[in-house]
């Protein structure tokens, strides 16, 4: 028998250029449950034996109601939360800690204030042993393509939320993570500044294909942005469905909007989230 | 030209002093007793004082003693408040001996800690530790609970294993409340370095100016007064412009003087 090769640093390069070797599976979600116990009160059972498989290359978005534990989901994916049983896989192995193969972004930005601009999208590549010139070259291209140019010398108390959440997106990017797990990226900005974001991700993400787990509330984004929507109850989270979007790519947000394929996708998963919210009343 | 208004603001400053020493002048002057010195009187003893190499000796060894007990303070204090707020274990070990010795007025363990030490350098650079450590803890403490847990999430991903995240993550992240919690250390280790020499008598600014108190020179005991105070002003000052340069990252947008025009 054959040992199994240990991923070396060229390994990680050779996935992070354009031609990739094709897995089937980048993460496979495996009956995973998640309790949080409460003092006092009863036991609270946020995600109910989850089965989920993302391709690699996919964009699939998670969409449900607040509190049906969608961003636990994405939490166990990046190692930062134990499932209580199940087991979350990357790649065929089990993910037990957070990663630069997984990058996250939050909707809270979670930038490092003491950083520029330019520092906090350095600070990634840095920590991976990339020299500093190399690191601030390749960071000022990402700052460029996420639209900050001139702004590298700021600090994040200086950008709004919209510049902050480009920021938080350079700096995950430029680690080169497998994977972006975004969760509700796009929650705290204004209904302008992020349909601006969403183009712009999606025209980022249409030219190197990353894998992305998306977590959001909005409906019309998950449909817009995704290949796959898995659509979850709340109390216990489950997934209800799982809806394929089956809309051509590139995708032009006008063309799209007036798109009747669209507007019954949009139409039918509202459909769904009502029908579990009526559940969730339900004594 | 400046309105009225702004020629207040500029010299509030000034005016305030200026008023408080004519309240002085003239309260001095009203009960007219030897042992209320005019301030001019008090004012004119600071260069014999300051001129003088004993009392210029005993001045420079209480800041040394200051300086030492603060450092101590501060290198201990930051770790420890640091750990306490990112681990409940630890949080939960120390807080109880933080609650019980935060009220104890630190100079009342003097008698004690002289019985231990004796009267010298070190009994007083303990006290001083003492005084310093408990607001340095107490901020650290602060600084590192209300770190946002999705910028340490954000480090773990970029692969910075659970010291580094301590080190890199949560101490500059705390930095602008450590250094508040310094700042208060800072007035602290003043009052408690001239209090310990007030009870331990043997050397330093508290000394020369109970001496001057018991043989009457009421003149060299404010004039004391002013030169500690000074002293307070003048590090304190220092302080706040290292602070601002340290974290001018925090500082809000606008650098606008207290002022309600």
């Amino acid at each position: 028998m054959k040992a199994v090769p240990v991923p070396s640093r060229s390994n990680v390069e050779a996935n992070a250029a354009p031609v990739r070797k094709p897995v089937a599976a980048m993460i496979e979600i495996d009956q995973v449950s998640q309790v949080f116990r409460t003092s006092g009160r009863q036991d609270h059972l946020a995600l109910s034996e989850i089965s989920l498989t993302i391709g690699d290359g996919a964009f699939v978005s998670v969409l449900g109601p607040s509190g049906c534990g969608k961003s636990t989901l994405l939490y166990i994916v990046g190692g930062f939360v134990s499932p209580t049983s199940g087991v979350a896989k990357m790649k065929g192995k089990p993910i037990t800690g957070p990663g630069p193969d997984r990058g996250p972004v939050f909707q809270e930005f979670a930038l490092f204030p003491w950083k520029s601009v330019l520092g906090n999208v350095m600070y990634g590549p840095r920590q991976q042993g990339v020299k500093a010139t190399e690191a601030e070259a390749q960071s000022r291209v990402l700052i460029e393509m996420v639209g900050l140019k001139g702004y590298e010398h700021f600090y994040p108390k200086e950008l709004s939320g919209g510049m902050k959440q480009r920021v938080a997106l350079a700096r995950t990017l430029a680690y080169h993570p497998a994977v972006l797990l975004m969760d509700e990226p796009f929650g705290a900005l204004d209904a302008h500044t992020r349909t601006r974001l969403q183009n712009d991700l999606l025209n980022i993400w249409e030219r190197d294909r990353k894998t992305v787990l998306f977590v959001t509330h909005s409906v019309d984004e998950a449909v817009y942005l995704s290949d796959k929507v898995v659509v979850m109850t709340r109390s216990p989270g489950r997934i209800k469905e799982i809806v394929d979007i089956d809309l051509p790519r590139p995708r032009r947000r006008q063309e799209l909007l007036l798109d009747p394929r669209y507007q019954k996708y949009v139409v039918d998963i509202e459909r769904m989230i009502d029908d579990t919210s009526e559940e969730a009343l339900r004594p | 030209m400046m309105s009225g208004r702004a020629l207040v603001s500029r010299f509030a400053a000034l005016l305030a002093c200026v008023g408080l020493l004519l309240i002085w002048q003239f309260a001095a002057l009203m009960l007219d007793t030897d042992s209320f010195p005019t301030p001019w009187e008090a004012i004119r003893a600071i260069p014999s004082i300051l001129g003088d190499k004993e009392s210029l000796i005993n001045i420079l060894a209480s800041l040394r003693r200051m300086a030492i007990g603060f450092g101590v303070a501060v290198a201990v204090s930051i770790p420890l408040g640091l750990m306490m707020g990112r681990s409940r274990a630890v949080a939960s070990f120390f807080n109880p001996l933080l609650m019980v010795t935060y009220p104890v007025p630190k100079a009342a363990l003097m008698p004690i800690i002289m019985l231990w030490l004796g009267v010298g350098d070190l009994a007083k650079m303990l006290v001083i530790f003492l005084g310093v450590s408990l607001p340095v803890i107490f901020h650290s403490f602060e600084g590192a609970k209300a770190i946002e847990e999705k910028m340490l999430w954000s480090g773990a991903a970029m692969g910075l294993s659970a010291a580094q995240r301590m080190l890199r993550i949560v101490l500059p992240a705390a930095l602008p409340e450590i250094l508040t919690g310094c700042r208060t250390g800072l007035v602290l280790a003043l009052i408690t370095m001239v209090t310990s020499e007030m009870i331990a008598r043997q050397s330093g600014a508290g000394n020369i100016l109970f001496n001057a108190m018991d043989m009457g020179q009421y003149d060299t005991v404010y004039a004391m007064i002013i030169i500690i105070g000074a002293m307070g002003i003048g590090l304190d000052a220092a302080f706040e412009r290292l602070r601002a340069r340290l974290v001018k990252w925090s500082e809000p947008g606008f650098d606008i003087p207290l002022s309600f025009a």
